[in-house]
């Protein structure tokens, strides 16, 4: 078996699909596409990925070893190059963050943030509403240590629109703060209105809660307990007011895993079920009014949390969301998708969009792979297989 | 339908579009210039795919200030809108 794991490692398969006019998708072609692309045959040197983190269009890939690769649009600097480029066609190293070993990548609308295996917070990319978190309002084309975090240690980072979170690894108090902008309470570290901040400020109302994950992307904000309780703040999901503090959504459900939208939010229960906060958005899908014609009377303590249609039965085992769509991996390694579909970023050879979840052929078997994990840009889709 | 309503304030200044941005879900910036603005437009577009947005803006700040335009949103004094 041991022998296997290096050729098997060398065999990992990378796809992406969606919207791909900035270089994103990484096929070294400036266009969308409608199906999953194979990038192995274009990228024969890509090092072995771990992790995938996607913004608005541009990707940061952690390697196995700990480095960083970024491609895509960098205009605000968010790639890390060291230089502004408008856009990368294929993957390049991050050369400056060379010393450190990176544990945590996070992608937002334009920034871009690194975590290390010492607890070290590295941002750059626009700065423009102090979302790098360096008491200014500088945008940075080469990473930069938060010093604001320098005698702690900083376990994950998640990127939105134009705010940070930060989650603290020690699991005691004031473990997650916030910084960028704030408008629509995302930071939660104020129940008055914030325009932006530009220094991590620590939020209340988690102070008593062992946090496992956080969660960012457009002006929302997550973060899941460790016992699989699923804490939201910022922009109020379809129907729902902004909150400037976490609220625990009330639901005997144990979640392990959570993402976030432009409007809508997945998360994944311990059992391999996914549920959707915020539904499809309207200004996205035309035939809303078609969806769930027979629905049932939601249970009010988890009124606007829906059971995703068309899972019975098939359990999920990995979960991911772009602005307006979204992706599943079943434990057979299935990719399916929903969602907004205009740059093909369901990948399914057209622009269509989907009110429940359509299977992906990503025409080789994945059922080989251990596992495939997926990862949403806001109009793209990327899906890999781990060793 | 539009996809959601911005306030101008929320919108960024882009020097290289010369018009007011705000991104899209796909990944591009709706836009909408200061011409369209002071001609009572409210609408703005992305050039990449159907979405659009409806900007809430007073139309009297840029018939006044046509040469001024707000600052970045950085730049700008904290407004409370009651």
């Amino acid at each position: 078996m041991e022998e296997d794991e290096g050729e098997k490692e060398a065999q990992q398969r990378i796809w992406s699909w969606g919207a791909g006019t900035e270089g994103q998708l990484g096929t070294k072609r400036l266009h969308d596409e409608h199906l999953p692309q194979l990038l192995l045959h274009q990228q024969p040197s890509l090092p072995s990925i771990s992790s995938l983190a996607c913004g608005g269009a541009h990707v940061i890939a952690l390697t196995s070893s700990g480095k960083v690769m970024s491609w895509g649009r960098g205009n605000s600097g968010q790639l890390g190059y060291g230089e502004i480029v408008n856009n990368a066609l294929c993957p390049k190293t991050v050369t400056s963050l060379d010393a450190y070993v990176i544990t945590h990548v996070s992608a937002g609308w334009s920034h871009s943030a690194f975590v290390s295996d010492t607890g070290c917070l590295f941002t750059c990319g626009d700065g423009s509403f102090g979302q790098l978190g360096h008491g200014d309002y500088s945008s940075r084309c080469t990473p930069f240590k938060v010093s604001f975090f320098a005698s702690q240690h900083v376990a994950q980072v998640a990127c939105g629109m134009r705010h940070s979170l930060v989650l603290l690894q020690d699991g005691s108090l004031n473990q997650v703060y916030g910084f960028g902008s704030g408008k629509r309470g995302q930071l939660g570290v104020s129940k008055d209105k914030i325009k932006s901040i530009n220094l991590p400020q620590v939020m209340s109302g988690l102070e008593d809660v062992e946090i496992a994950q956080i969660a960012a992307n457009g002006d929302h904000s997550a973060a899941l307990s460790v016992d699989g309780h699923l804490y939201t703040w910022g922009r109020g999901f379809k129907g729902f007011e902004d909150a400037h503090s976490p609220h625990c959504l009330n639901s005997t459900l144990n979640f392990r895993k959570a993402t976030l939208g432009w409007n809508h939010a997945l998360a994944l229960t311990d059992e391999g079920e996914v549920y959707m906060l915020g539904g499809n958005h309207p200004g996205v899908l035309s035939d809303l009014q078609n969806m769930n014609p027979a629905k049932q009377i939601p249970d009010l303590r988890e009124v606007n949390l829906e059971k995703v249609a068309g899972l019975d039965g098939i359990k999920i085992a990995d979960i991911a969301t772009g602005a307006e769509h979204s992706v599943v991996v079943t434990e057979n390694g299935e990719v399916k998708t929903w969602g907004w579909g205009e740059h093909g970023q369901l990948g399914l050879g057209n622009t269509c969009d989907q009110i429940s979840p359509v299977t992906v052929n990503c025409s080789q078997d994945l059922n080989e792979a251990a596992s495939v994990r997926v990862y949403c840009g806001s109009g793209f889709t990327f899906a890999l297989t781990m060793p | 339908m539009s996809y959601d309503d911005v306030e101008i304030e929320d919108m960024e200044w882009n020097d290289e579009l010369q018009a007011y941005t705000y991104p899209c879900p796909c990944g591009d910036l709706f836009q909408i210039t200061k011409e369209d603005l002071k001609l009572g437009e409210e609408i703005a577009r992305c050039p990449s795919c159907s979405l659009y947005i409806t900007v809430i803006y007073n139309l009297e700040d840029f018939l006044h200030h046509t040469n001024n335009p707000p600052l970045e949103p950085s730049n700008q004094q904290p407004l409370t809108v009651a």
